[in-house]
């Protein structure tokens, strides 16, 4: 077990920002933590990461406490926080020296990781001239200098054009191929669901539901089908029952007539399932 | 026990910022164009007078603007929470940060001592004094930088600290009195007198040895104010 976190609770100024929420995340796999703004995820990444310490609950990683071996968990810890927080004034390449020097590591993975992410040409430009989707990669690549275990990541495409989002989830996907666990947070359904092996919703403080994407689709699933169909001169739909004899023969009959065009399962996104369960959106 | 690479590492990366950075170098241009006005464009000046005042300026203001500017943008910008992700603890980012402060300034006196054609064998007493009083200003500068919750408002928690230190000193031989008797409690007040004995080679070396000796204890009590203050508002608030 990677993360384990056991009736985790934290307040700020009276308000329960985290209501005891319980989790676990196993070794190589991208877990998503699913949320509206508000709902609790960066404060669950902060106190991951000892940054905050939590009212009550413990929260174990690479099964030590949290809160009194943070040193040397920190050490096989990588973090990509919400906020672009880089030195602007300083290049690329001076940003990640830097941490290379913290981190007491050498300074040869900034090459390969620069051209992972296709900034190589790009090193000597300061931090305040770059786009935010190149900002962004200069931030997933900041934490993974020293050879992290775990990657935590706060929101790490939110504001970012399709592309540059695109390019984020690859390497992501590629890191976690390599063996590396990550733990992100997210509001963007569509993120998380392409990315993430499990996947749990976060709510005002509680976590509502988890599970894996395609199980918790099928889950809620209305066990219906759409049907598209021509009828004479018009295009119509129709929706059926996803099991029965009914259906079958139906769709049976129109593709035995020609006129059968498209089929669309009414399966839920997960954006569906957590109006489902909370009635809140998702932003 | 604080990790030399590492306070080196903060060190750097300081260097590398403040280069591209128009506040803090102006902080740095500020005491040598005053220290060349009063030289030349005043020349009825006492001997001694425009390097006293421009060494004044450059510890006071250099000593406090810039660490309390570094760790308040560090907080604004949030930087400081990836800093302390990393395995930097707070005491080798602050020594880091300080460390910078006092060579940049130890180099900008030594070329205001020879730029203004000073002899060198008072240098070595000017850099002591120099020294000793940047200390304890890069702590008030620190504390400051503690106490603000951004850049805008380090002018406004540390200016009062500020004037106090730059000019209750530069007045006190002309208001007597309750002004004189505060400046004798300002380690700056003592940092002139031990400038003027030097530059006008009128005092014995057991009265600049008195002098100080009362710096280096108000850096000692203003370092205790440091860690009560970082112990209370830690470096992230």
């Amino acid at each position: 077990m990677m993360i384990e976190i056991n009736k985790l609770a934290k307040s700020y100024n009276g308000t329960r920002a985290l209501r005891g929420i319980n989790l676990r995340v196993e070794q190589g796999e991208i877990f998503g933590l699913l949320g509206p703004n508000g709902a609790g995820k960066t404060t669950t990444i902060r106190l991951l990461t000892g940054q905050l310490k939590p009212d009550s609950g413990q929260a174990r990683i690479f099964g030590r406490d949290v809160f009194k071996d943070r040193e040397k968990i920190l050490k096989n810890l990588g973090v990509v926080p919400e906020e672009t927080n880089l030195y602007e004034r300083l290049t690329i390449l001076q940003n990640l020296k830097f941490f290379c020097r913290l981190y007491q590591v050498d300074y040869a993975r900034i090459s390969e990781y620069l051209e992972m992410v296709g900034l190589l040409q790009e090193q000597d430009r300061q931090v305040k001239d770059l786009s935010q989707g190149m900002k962004q990669k200069v931030l997933l690549i900041r934490p993974l200098l020293h050879d992290p275990e775990i990657l935590f990541l706060d929101e790490p495409t939110s504001g970012l054009d399709p592309g540059s989002a695109s390019v984020i989830h690859r390497i992501l996907q590629d890191l976690n191929r390599q063996g590396m666990t990550v733990l992100l947070t997210s509001h963007n359904m569509e993120e998380v669901d392409k990315l993430c092996h499990r996947v749990a919703f976060l709510n005002q403080g509680q976590l509502v539901e988890q599970g894996i994407p395609r199980d918790l689709k099928l889950q809620h699933s209305r066990q219906q089908i759409r049907v598209v169909f021509q009828e004479q001169e018009e295009i119509n739909e129709d929706l059926l029952e996803l099991q029965g004899k009914e259906s079958a023969e139906f769709i049976a009959g129109l593709i035995a007539e020609g006129r059968l065009k498209a089929i669309h399962s009414q399966e839920p996104t997960l954006a569906d399932i957590f109006v489902e369960i909370t009635g809140r959106e998702l932003d | 026990m604080p990790n030399f690479a590492r306070i080196t590492a903060v060190f750097l990366k300081e260097i590398q910022d403040i280069r591209k950075n128009p506040n803090i170098l102006v902080m740095y241009a500020l005491p040598v164009l005053l220290t060349l006005l009063w030289n030349n464009i005043m020349p009825g000046m006492p001997p001694g007078m425009a390097l006293s005042f421009g060494l004044l300026f450059l510890v006071v203001m250099v000593g406090m603007y810039v660490p309390s500017m570094m760790i308040a943008e560090e907080k604004e910008k949030k930087t400081i929470e990836v800093l302390l992700l990393s395995p930097a603890t707070p005491a080798e980012v602050i020594i880091g940060k300080g460390l910078l402060t006092l060579l940049s300034i130890i180099l900008v006196a030594i070329f205001l001592v020879l730029f203004t054609g000073h002899q060198l064998q008072g240098l070595l007493t000017i850099l002591l004094a120099t020294v000793l009083t940047s200390v304890f200003a890069i702590f008030v500068g620190m504390i400051v930088g503690l106490l603000a919750k951004n850049q805008m408002s380090t002018g406004v928690v540390g200016m009062p600290v500020y004037l106090l230190l730059l000019i209750v000193p530069q007045v006190a031989e002309m208001a007597p009195g309750a002004v004189q008797i505060m400046a004798m409690f300002l380690p700056t007040y003592h940092y002139l007198l031990i400038l003027d004995y030097v530059l006008t080679a009128s005092a014995s070396p057991v009265r600049i040895l008195s002098n100080l000796g009362f710096i280096a204890f108000s850096s000692f009590i203003v370092f205790l104010l440091l860690l009560y203050i970082y112990k209370i508002k830690g470096l992230k608030n």
